[in-house]
């Protein structure tokens, strides 16, 4: 394996770590725009404002280890995208700003609490809508991104993605929400989540189904060699799906582990993390754009291991520290076990 | 719209979100050594005091650093999103120098500012100590990479041109180009004053208003006390960095800054500058200061003109010029204000001389203005470069419509405005509610009181 190589894998745990992690603050924030009660929404407003803004730290990490690791995706991709990146930083800021503001003033949430909603959703759907337009491929000349603003659409597919996102980050809050919550906050959770499951499965299997008639993908000869990873990832994806429609569970019979959900959906998170990449493998920015032909020089690789990716571990570390100090139910409300 | 109007767009763009993002690090730099000051003083003395203030300043600590981090992220996409081709060319340097800043510095602020916000009661004083004094760390080590960063695009080493891409050759080269070592200084320093006219300003408030005095005699004394050192120190740091970097790696810029059309031992003051001359619009001369300003008190030496630098290459005068001269007028001003403050020090009325209060009430932004000055300075001084000398700035942008860019910029105004906006009102109500408990109350402890601020103002 060559340094490039190492140092994607790198590139792709920020990218893993950050839509697990922002990915149920997100979805809980879409989840909001759909709850009536106040008390409710103040709880999901609670238990979003512990950490998200470490959730997202992972996003600068990861615009980082992929610029300093592989300059070119970064010239190329993010102008390539820029008509929908830009609405996905806007949204970030204003949501983290009014989910601050929320609780300062009576009466604020009213104001704050929609756009914080708002800017949840838009962000979810910028995300899916940019990793839409990036598989189905982009045109590359030289160092430069070669097509119009809109060339990412690709005829609307672009547009499946993104609502794919929004119902897998959907499914991630509604996870989250069963196993930090209780009563009726969990129940309404439980079947927000088995809807967006069932979503979530037409929008996975469409845009698996479309994505070579929207795109420029063409496989790499190796990647029939990689059928193991295909087969693992499409099984785990599915497998996950459907272990998260039965675990979420809105009447409460018998015994049963609140974490179930949380499970299924990192495997949904694992499955199509293995599927996109024993798809797209070598290829970065299809259809030209390589892990090997985007890679910084060795010495600059040589850097980024030793100097930064050594600190990964010492950062996850403490965060899972952080999530320890916060476990448990935020409901006062018993919960049967 | 042309391909020049979407390059303006995308420097207007980056200058504004450039600008909003070094408000919040230069006050929080500052900020966290106060931090580490109250709590070391606390320890010390067990005198609740301390901690009160401690608290009160972490407050406001606390929210310029999430601001600090949202409009962080938005300048790590713009890289990417505005300046791909500079992000291609220069991503084996500066991303990896950057990425380094978010490893080390980024990631250890963010770590240890939960403990530090969150952690009282959770975790003992030794340990309240460490994360203080990490979250500080982090703050300067954020500092200290950036400027590797930025002064490698003023002073470009250690690389080799690889099809137009710089790739790093010896790293000790680039981390400690030429510029380097003396902007570090100078920017570390100008956070530090800057959050000390910050820091004093606040205080002075609560003189004005007679409420808090002991935080309010605290705060201004640390805040004096420092600043009377550093703001001396920094004259002469500055004159350094011009001889030994502007003039040498820079000279447009210096000529830009100088602002004179004609070879003239006169000090150009104000102008209304002609970018490609043959003379100024206008302008206001002080005879003789040009030559003291070139280090002859004689009179005889002449300031070259801009003349000299083509019209092609000659960066635009008019944001030099008056850039430097609102980080130099500034300085000079908190020159003129800290030695004010040591003689009222010395003679005992530092803490009832009303009319300097309000004077350093009114100066509270001024060592932020002065930190947007230089850069203006030190960025447009660099133009028509984006490296130094090596890859022009309109060959470094991203292929985008000028429609594209004037929407995102449009947006991001408002939004940077509605954030100023609340940011503003946040600490101006942090500051009217004042610190939370009565402890701060003038008590019959003032007189131990004084002697703990004795000991914290080592300057004085």
């Amino acid at each position: 394996m060559r340094l490039s190589d190492g140092w994607m894998i790198a590139v792709v745990l920020c990218l893993a770590m950050y839509i697990v992690l922002d990915g149920y603050d997100l979805g809980i924030g879409i989840m909001t725009l759909f709850d009536r009660d106040a008390a409710r929404r103040r709880e999901m407003h609670g238990l979003v404002a512990w950490l998200w803004d470490g959730n997202e730290s992972w996003l600068v990490l990861l615009a980082l280890s992929l610029w300093s690791g592989f300059p070119l995706v970064t010239g190329t991709a993010l102008a390539a995208l820029y008509v929908v990146l830009f609405p996905m930083l806007w949204s970030l800021i204003v949501r983290g700003v009014s989910l601050e503001l929320i609780g300062q003033h009576d009466g604020w949430h009213r104001v704050w609490g929609p756009i914080f909603g708002i800017g949840s959703l838009l962000a979810a759907f910028c995300q899916g809508a940019a990793f839409g337009g990036l598989v189905a491929g982009l045109p590359v000349h030289g160092a430069n991104f070669a097509g119009g603003p809109f060339t990412f659409l690709h005829h609307g597919y672009a547009v499946l993605t993104g609502l794919t996102a929004v119902m897998l980050y959907v499914l991630a809050g509604s996870a989250w929400l069963y196993l930090k919550t209780a009563g009726q906050t969990q129940r309404r959770a439980a079947r927000t989540g088995r809807l967006a499951v069932i979503l979530l499965a037409a929008g996975t299997a469409a845009s698996w189904l479309l994505a070579p008639i929207a795109g420029s993908v063409t496989l790499d000869p190796g990647a029939t060699a990689r059928l193991p990873v295909w087969i693992a990832g499409a099984s785990l994806l599915a497998a996950g799906l459907a272990y998260a429609f039965f675990s979420f569970r809105p009447e409460s019979r018998g015994p049963r582990f609140d974490a179930w959900p949380t499970f299924a959906a990192l495997a949904v998170y694992a499955g199509g993390l293995m599927l996109t990449g024993g798809l797209l493998y070598p290829t970065v920015v299809p259809p030209h754009v390589t892990v090997h032909s985007a890679a910084s020089p060795h010495s600059s690789l040589l850097f980024l291991t030793i100097g930064v990716g050594l600190i990964i571990p010492v950062i996850l570390t403490y965060q899972t520290f952080g999530y320890w100090v916060f476990r448990g139910k935020t409901t006062e409300e018993a919960t049967p076990v | 719209m042309s391909h020049t109007t979407m390059l303006d767009l995308s420097r207007w763009q980056w200058a504004l979100t450039a600008a909003f993002h070094v408000t919040f690090p230069a006050i929080t730099v500052g900020t966290s050594i106060l931090l580490i000051v109250c709590y070391a003083m606390y320890m010390r003395t067990d005198d609740q005091a301390w901690l009160t203030m401690f608290r009160f300043w972490r407050q406001i600590f606390g929210i310029g650093f999430a601001i600090g981090v949202v409009s962080g992220i938005v300048l790590t996409f713009e890289f990417g999103l505005n300046w791909g081709r500079f992000a291609h060319d220069v991503g084996p340097i500066i991303g990896v120098m950057i990425a380094m800043e978010v490893g080390w510095a980024f990631f250890l602020e963010a770590g240890f500012l939960g403990l530090l916000v969150y952690g009282e009661g959770r975790i003992g004083r030794r340990m309240m100590m460490f994360a203080t004094c990490m979250v500080s760390l982090g703050t300067v080590l954020s500092v200290t990479w950036i400027m590797v960063a930025n002064s490698w695009m003023q002073t470009p080493a250690g690389y080799k041109r690889v099809h137009g891409q710089f790739q790093p050759i010896n790293w000790v080269d680039v981390i400690f180009n030429p510029s380097f070592g003396i902007r570090f200084a100078h920017m570390l320093l100008a956070a530090l004053i800057a959050a000390g006219f910050f820091i004093a300003g606040i205080s002075s408030w609560y003189f004005l208003k007679r409420r808090h005095l002991p935080l309010a005699r605290r705060g201004l004394s640390i805040a004096l006390g420092v600043l009377a050192v550093l703001v001396p120190l920094q004259g002469y740091v500055g004159s350094e960095q011009v001889t030994t970097y502007v003039l040498k790696y820079k000279p447009a810029e210096a000529l830009a800054i100088a602002g004179l059309w004609k070879p003239s031992t006169g000090y150009s003051l104000i102008e209304i500058p002609r970018q490609n001359g043959p003379k100024n619009i206008w302008q206001l001369t002080i005879p003789w200061y040009g030559s003291e300003v070139a280090g002859d008190l004689s009179g005889n030496t002449p300031t070259p003109p801009l003349s000299l630098v083509p019209n092609k290459l000659r960066p635009k005068v008019l944001p030099i010029f008056y850039g430097f001269r609102v980080m130099f007028f500034g300085w000079l001003l908190m020159l003129l204000a800290v030695i004010v403050g040591v003689f009222l020090r010395l003679r005992g009325r530092l803490y009832d001389s009303r009319w300097f209060h309000r004077l350093l009430l009114a100066m509270t932004p001024l060592g932020i203005f002065a930190i947007w000055g230089g850069w203006v300075t030190a960025e447009e001084g660099r133009q028509p470069w984006i490296v130094n000398g090596q890859l022009p700035t309109a060959a470094a942008v991203s292929p985008l419509h000028a429609w594209s860019v004037l929407t995102s910029f449009t947006v991001l105004v408002a939004i940077y405005l509605t954030l100023l906006g609340t940011y503003v009102w946040y600490v101006a109500r942090a500051v009217r509610q004042g610190p939370g408990d009565s402890v701060l109350g003038d008590s019959e402890t003032t007189a131990i009181r004084s002697q703990a601020l004795a000991e914290a103002a080592p300057a004085s």
